[in-house]
């Protein structure tokens, strides 16, 4: 009898703990956005970014952190954002605060592989002959940049000091930081929900220099943006609905389903226009999701690369191959001209569809030979996707692949600029 | 809504717990005379009888977890109560645990409002598939007219299919799949040698589907086979 006592405790505990605990993770601070760069101006701006050494507030931020800027714009109005990166996938998001003198960001900070988040509030000076001093966008010699303040817990006001003095300027070496899902996961709690336009927005402040988004079509054939096969908790709000994406029309989507942080399902065209309307992002990887004609991706590519052309911008818009039905899909186009696609196949295949752009998974290694065979034909060779901190620093650093797709384009951004 | 589900496990559990205790109790007691079964002895040689029970179940059900409700339509009528079906086979062998199957039909939720002019409903069911596992309340102890021999609980682990159906500008209708439990608690009347009538209070919980309903239901239980 003493067992089966033991048998239903054990039981008890093991449905009680077996409930699900659910992570959220509030942002803490409510940007103003305002627009311009107040004090912040450009030769300001440039000489603030750079890599720096973590004298206060290095038992959380780690010893070294790259600091650099990124836009967003709003009609005819730019906004500009500070973004910190640390080497264990943690980033600030800082903002301008033109009402305090001087040069001041204020913003928050958030760790990635966990819940933890917290408001920061920095100030940019000088530091000459051990005294401290406003900077004014010019540095003389033996001066150097200190970018100091305080940061705290969740919504506490913050009290703990961090100092950061600068070290050196960034890795200038041309490299794609491209960002999974549009800018980042859904499970990994960011402010915004994957392939959202939010998140699209916010990708260059993650530090993505470029977005892979997974396209589908819906039932009526719109193109749009979604990961699963199906819909799903992981990636929207509860609403009783569920099965293949491809079931149900667009304006059923769009009426019924919100994404995790109450965005709806973008459509493909949605996206782009963000992307060339909202961002300085010179990289978009359309991922092959669905199974069929591929016209209307297509179409759209076409479309918004003569607008990023006609506005001057540097942007590519690729279509990825990633398996035989979408090479199947690539080759039945009745015409392939100003089609740029990058394929995920093997290197013949690659050659065979002339493909501009190899991205061959990273668990292949570092495939030397065939990345250099690649780039000696003036191809761009990627890897995808590759999210540890440790594979990431030695891709970088021992590899010669030109980009990385990552969930954490904060830590690629780290470890590609910090390189010396 | 992780608070009610723990009553309502803890509830049962605690239930389970404290009829050993006093079945332990009635043991010590009974120590002092010889032993003599009042039921069937599974440890002696050419054991049963055994029996194959199939039961089928009505009752009402009332969906008890956080409902979602397309934001759009966040003033629609919502449904949350409805009629659960359910058919079970279990196997009642001379020991006190017992094997079964259960399947019917649950109800969930339902939605519905207006969109730009036009009517949108919502309507969450669910098949479940459940292994259960059976237990009376006493075994070696009472009579058979004891409220804890009446008395049983089940558990069930298995699948839930959740069925969607939306009908706004078109119907469409899918599935997905969801791993979760049951817990129930029923009475159990005897109305014959092969015939019975259950009262059942018990809990669904899907968990991958975060959907859930609290029902209570009347069995009529039938004796398919017995050897």
């Amino acid at each position: 009898m003493r067992h089966f006592h033991l048998l239903l405790i054990g039981l008890l505990t093991l449905m009680l703990g077996s409930c699900r605990k659910e992570y959220d993770v509030v942002e803490p601070y409510a940007f103003a956005n305002t627009p311009g760069a107040g004090r912040f101006s450009t030769p300001v701006r440039q000489a603030i970014e750079g890599v720096y050494a973590v004298t206060e507030g290095a038992d959380l931020f780690g010893e070294q952190v790259v600091l650099k800027w990124s836009t967003l714009r709003t009609g005819s109005d730019t906004l500009h954002y500070l973004s910190v990166f640390t080497a264990d996938a943690g980033y600030f998001n800082l903002e301008p605060q033109p009402q305090i003198g001087g040069l001041s960001v204020a913003g928050y900070w958030r760790k990635l592989a966990n819940t933890q988040t917290g408001l920061a509030r920095l100030a940019v000076e000088v530091k000459r002959n051990g005294q401290r001093s406003a900077f004014t966008g010019k540095l003389a010699t033996g001066d150097s940049l200190v970018v100091s303040g305080v940061y705290g817990e969740n919504n506490l006001e913050p009290t703990k000091r961090l100092t950061m003095v600068y070290r050196r300027p960034l890795n200038a070496r041309p490299f794609a930081v491209l960002a999974h899902r549009s800018g980042g996961r859904t499970s990994d709690l960011l402010p915004a929900s994957e392939n959202s336009l939010e998140i699209i927005k916010m990708a260059s402040r993650l530090g993505a220099t470029g977005i892979e988004i997974d396209v589908r079509y819906t039932k009526d054939g719109v193109p749009i943006l979604y990961h699963d096969n199906t819909l799903n908790l992981r990636l929207i709000q509860k609403n009783g609905l569920s099965g293949p994406i491809e079931s149900y029309t667009y304006e059923q989507l769009t009426t019924f389903v919100r994404l995790i942080n109450g965005e709806k399902i973008p459509t493909l065209e949605q996206a782009l226009e963000t992307v060339i309307s909202h961002t300085d992002l010179s990289f978009v990887w359309l991922d092959t999701k669905y199974i069929g004609p591929m016209e209307k991706v297509q179409k759209l590519q076409q479309q918004f690369l003569q607008r990023a052309a006609a506005a001057g911008r540097n942007l590519r818009i690729v279509i990825g191959i990633p398996s035989q039905d979408a090479l199947d899909s690539y080759q039945a186009l009745a015409s392939k001209a100003n089609t740029p696609v990058l394929c995920e196949l093997d290197t013949s295949i690659v050659r065979s569809v002339n493909a501009r752009i190899w991205a061959p998974r990273w668990t292949l290694g570092d495939q030397t030979p065939e990345v250099d065979a690649m780039k000696a034909e003036g191809r761009t060779v990627f890897v995808w996707t590759l999210d540890e901190p440790q594979f990431i620093r030695d891709f970088i650093n021992q590899t010669r692949f030109d980009g990385i797709l990552s969930n954490y384009p904060s830590v690629v951004a780290y470890y590609h600029y910090s390189e010396q | 809504m992780t608070y009610l589900r723990t009553l309502i496990v803890a509830g049962l559990l605690g239930l389970l717990l404290s009829v050993p205790a006093s079945a332990q109790t009635r043991r010590i007691r009974r120590a002092r005379v010889p032993y003599q079964p009042t039921m069937a002895d599974s440890t002696k040689q050419g054991r049963g009888p055994f029996a194959v029970v199939v039961s089928a179940g009505i009752g009402s059900s009332y969906y008890a977890t956080q409902r979602g409700v397309a934001p759009i339509l966040e003033q629609a009528a919502l449904n949350k109560t409805g009629v659960p079906l359910t058919f079970r086979a279990l196997w009642v062998p001379d020991h006190r645990l017992r094997l079964g199957l259960e399947t019917g039909y649950v109800p969930m939720y339902s939605y519905k409002g207006v969109v730009n002019g036009q009517t949108g409903e919502v309507r969450v069911t669910a098949v479940p598939m459940l292994v259960l596992f059976q237990m009376p309340l006493a075994w070696l102890s009472g009579t058979p007219r004891s409220l804890m021999r009446r008395l049983s609980v089940t558990v069930g682990p298995g699948l839930y299919v959740i069925n969607s159906k939306l009908d706004y500008m078109g119907t469409v209708k899918t599935s997905s799949n969801s791993l979760g439990w049951m817990a129930a608690l029923a009475y159990n009347q005897p109305l014959g040698p092969r015939l019975g009538l259950s009262a059942e209070v018990k809990w669904y919980d899907a968990v991958a589907a975060d959907d859930a309903a609290f029902a209570a239901q009347l069995h009529l239980n039938w004796r398919l086979l017995r050897w």
